[in-house]
């Protein structure tokens, strides 16, 4: 069986791209990068490697209890079919898009995943900015399926390990387009610069890991729009460089809310999504573009600058 | 002594998060963007909620802050965090204090959110913006 650990190796070249970026912003675009900013998000990264050490094993105990429901059986030595490899990737990217997706829809599952939003910049330290309490929902059921369909946990983590260091790279605002194709298909920057967007038409979009023709299928898919500048962050934006309030806010949140609720609406506090309240105070991503987009209708959208005129290699560079 | 794999690897995962930052601070990378223009200030209210339209602004003066009114009487605190701004709209929860501390600040905003912290500005007119903010507070109780 492989003993492999993707992105144990990829780590170093994690930290070579984020010099690199740093690099280029110190001569192209300074105001990409915060320190205090950086130290979070790469602390995020080093937290949630430990509470992935100290947490992850029950998500991996209950994969191998699905794997022995498994309905198709690639024999003992399942890592020498080579064809179940690609296939294993792409059908936990699918996953990847489902989990994802109720990671932005259902509170509870937010409140883990909230942490890789927290930040107001954009560039290849927010990729670190991992969370440190997924293993506290229940997102591995997004994953169970794949598993019972034959394929081996660890070919999932495996797998699993690329999906996350190729989502990597497309955190930055260096590259503004890659070539139409490439972009049909692939997460890129441009797709997922939309998804780290506050703006009110790009809330809740462009959940995919790898594959973005999972947006496109499910009705997710919103292209950036170029005389738009994206604002990155969340809704609600955090003004604070606390570690730990980063990492529990919404967790807190959820909880004081549950406490307060009235007992019929307690659950829905869990598993409703975020910004629902039982009075109609606050407003969800739904409601906030519904908003945006009655009064854009109503008023006619004004042109804003470019994102590129704030970043001259994207600009400069139409395809990397 | 063998030391554990997973405690190896995050000394030397400290040690490069303590590098990289130290690096970012080094090259002065977020040089602070301060926030004087009143258009500057209505692009930022926007941001924090689509569809604020200041029709009263006022600017600290070292451009770290800023308090914005909208026609509805709403009041939006907008402060900086690092190279960016943040804000809310000002509910009953806030207050306003003023403080004569030249050069410094003369009012001091609190939102009533205790992680947001307070916004220390030095704007024009502060007594008139801290009567309307502690009249949230007395309108909500009336």
């Amino acid at each position: 069986m492989p003993d492999f650990n993707p992105t144990q190796y990829a780590v170093s070249l994690f930290v070579v791209a984020v010099l690199a970026e740093m690099i280029w912003a110190k001569f192209r675009a300074p105001e990409a990068y915060e320190p205090k900013d950086t130290l979070v998000s790469l602390s995020f990264g080093l937290g949630s490697t430990v509470a992935g050490a100290l947490l992850g094993g029950f998500a991996l105990w209950l994969m191998f209890i699905a794997y022995d429901y498994r309905v198709i059986d690639f024999g003992p030595e399942w890592w020498t079919v080579w064809w179940a490899w690609p296939l294993c990737f792409v059908l936990d990217d699918f996953a990847y898009y489902w989990s994802h997706r109720a990671g932005h829809r259902i509170r509870w599952m937010w409140a883990a995943h909230v942490n890789h939003h927290s930040s107001q910049h954009y560039n290849l330290s927010t990729a670190l900015r991992q969370t440190w309490t997924g293993n506290l929902t229940f997102g591995i059921l997004f994953t169970l399926p794949v598993v019972v369909l034959g394929f081996h946990p660890v070919m999932i983590a495996i797998c699993g390990g690329f999906n996350l260091i190729y989502q990597f790279w497309i955190h930055t605002e260096a590259i503004k387009r890659m070539p139409a194709w490439f972009e049909a298909v692939m997460n890129t920057p441009s797709h997922h610069r939309v998804h780290h967007a506050t703006n009110p038409r790009y809330l809740d979009r462009n959940y995919a890991g790898v594959f973005i023709i999972w947006d496109r299928m499910f009705g997710t898919f919103e292209p950036e729009v170029d005389d738009e500048p994206i604002r990155y962050g969340i809704v609600k934006q955090l003004g604070s460089f606390n570690l730990l309030w980063s990492v529990f806010h919404e967790w807190a949140g959820m909880l004081t809310d549950i406490w307060r609720a009235p007992w019929w609406h307690k659950l829905s506090y869990l598993l409703s999504e975020p910004g629902w309240s039982h009075d109609g105070s606050r407003e969800t991503s739904d409601m906030i573009r519904a908003r945006w987009q009655a009064r854009v209708e109503g008023e006619g959208a004004s042109p804003a600058p470019s994102v590129a005129t704030r970043n001259p290699i994207a600009g400069a560079q139409e395809a990397a | 002594m063998d030391v554990p794999p997973l405690v190896l690897q995050t000394a030397g995962s400290l040690v490069a998060i303590l590098a990289l930052a130290g690096l970012a601070w080094w090259l002065r990378l977020g040089p602070a963007l301060p926030l004087t223009l009143d258009d500057e200030v209505r692009r930022i209210a926007a941001e924090i909620e689509d569809g604020f339209t200041p029709v009263a602004i006022a600017c600290d003066e070292e451009g770290a802050g800023a308090l914005a009114r909208d026609a509805q009487g709403r009041i939006m605190l907008i402060r900086s965090h690092g190279n960016r701004f943040v804000g809310r709209v000002l509910t009953a929860k806030a207050t306003a204090l003023l403080k004569d501390h030249p050069g410094e600040f003369n009012i001091i905003i609190d939102c009533g959110e205790a992680r947001f912290g307070k916004a220390f500005l030095t704007i024009a007119d502060p007594a008139t913006w801290a009567d309307a903010i502690n009249r949230l507070h007395a309108v909500h109780d009336a």
